[in-house]
């Protein structure tokens, strides 16, 4: 026999489940320089390699993750007609990736107007940062970014792969259209 | 019923509580990579990367247990350190330490708790420590393989056999992840 409330309890707690662990709460931004015109540009070079930190050293110095990261960018770039080249290039790319942990007060309760006895709880949060710099001028001329949770992403290089693909995928899609 | 799940929540409550105590392995690997070519190796240059703890900087002792945990499981897996000529991989290990935050009392992974087993929110720093290992094929100087391992270092470093036991733990579980050769 289901008792209404212990079915409600579960539905519930599978929400909470996928919220937590989805990608569903990828945040992705971008910023565009004043007056710069994208259709300018046709093609790329990825420009000296970062040398920040990523906070986790997990994936410092990682080559599955570096490479996995430019080649979802370089397929996207190809679909929008950005050509890669090692001549001159218009666009010089450059990307930084960090994880940092953070505390979730309540997430619960401010997303689903629900809370059984939520309690704060510790998170890694990855973001990764992309940006075109004019090669010419070395001006930034777009940024665009995509935070998420990384929580058991790095762990499993399958899911990092997927989580780096769509991460990449939905931060190029703010690339103002080429005309 | 009740009964039932309050065990569950209490059973998960137990793994998260404990869960800074419990050690983190995984691994990334190249695909498409015969592990089988792989026969001899040799240490690479020491990594010239801060370990975020001055008690570990430069640590022969610390250096000398992760050089013999990871010679040992090699040569139980097949390698063989290069006495002459080019080894077939080129080995280099990382570790770090900085300071991690949990929150006891908590289950971590869900953010909720029962009734009973929920206690005040305390949020805990502790230090985290982690173990990289990477395989450099020789020749193409690629990493073809990364290992790591994380656990909480409370009350390790500044205990020598605690220590040893810790970093015989990760390279061992981090090295059984190795591609097998067949």
């Amino acid at each position: 026999m289901y008792s209404p409330s212990r079915w409600v309890r579960s539905a519930i707690l599978a929400v909470l489940a996928v919220s937590l662990t989805g990608c569903a709460s990828t945040n992705v931004h971008s910023y565009l320089e004043r007056g710069a015109d994208l259709g300018r540009y046709h093609t790329y070079a990825w420009g000296r390699a970062d040398a920040m930190s990523t906070g986790d050293p997990r994936l410092d110095g990682n080559p599955f993750f570096e490479e996995r990261l430019q080649a979802a960018v370089e397929k996207q770039l190809a679909t929008r007609g950005f050509e890669k080249t090692s001549a001159t290039p218009g666009l010089l790319l450059h990307y930084h990736a960090s994880i940092t942990q953070r505390v979730d007060a309540y997430s619960a309760e401010l997303k689903y107007g629900y809370c059984n006895e939520c309690r704060p709880y510790v998170y890694d949060a990855g973001t990764i940062v992309i940006d075109f710099v004019d090669a010419h001028s070395s001006q930034l001329v777009w940024r665009g970014w995509a935070e998420d949770r990384f929580e058991g992403a790095i762990d499993n290089q399958h899911i990092m792969e997927r989580q780096i693909d769509s991460a990449v995928e939905r931060i190029l899609q703010r690339l103002p259209p080429r005309l | 019923m009740r009964r039932l799940e309050r065990l569950i929540a209490v059973a998960f409550g137990a793994l998260a509580v404990t869960g800074c105590a419990t050690m983190n392995v995984s691994s990334h690997v190249r695909s498409g990579i015969d592990f089988a070519q792989y026969r001899t190796y040799d240490w690479g240059p020491a990594d010239a990367l801060p370990t975020g703890d001055p008690r570990l900087d430069k640590n022969p002792f610390f250096q000398d247990h992760v050089l013999g945990a990871v010679e040992k499981q090699l040569a139980a897996r097949g390698f063989e350190m290069a006495v002459t000529g080019t080894p077939d991989l080129l080995i280099h290990y990382h570790a770090s330490i900085d300071r991690r935050f949990d929150i006891n009392g908590t289950d971590q992974a869900h953010g909720y708790c029962y009734e009973a087993d929920c206690h005040e929110a305390e949020i805990v720093e502790y230090e985290g420590g982690t173990l990289v290992l990477d395989f450099v094929d020789a020749r193409t100087n690629r990493v073809i393989w990364r290992g790591w391992a994380q656990e909480s270092l409370e009350g390790v470093l500044e205990n020598q056999d605690r220590m040893a036991r810790q970093i015989n733990e990760a390279v061992t579980r981090m090295l059984k992840r190795l591609p097998p050769r067949l």
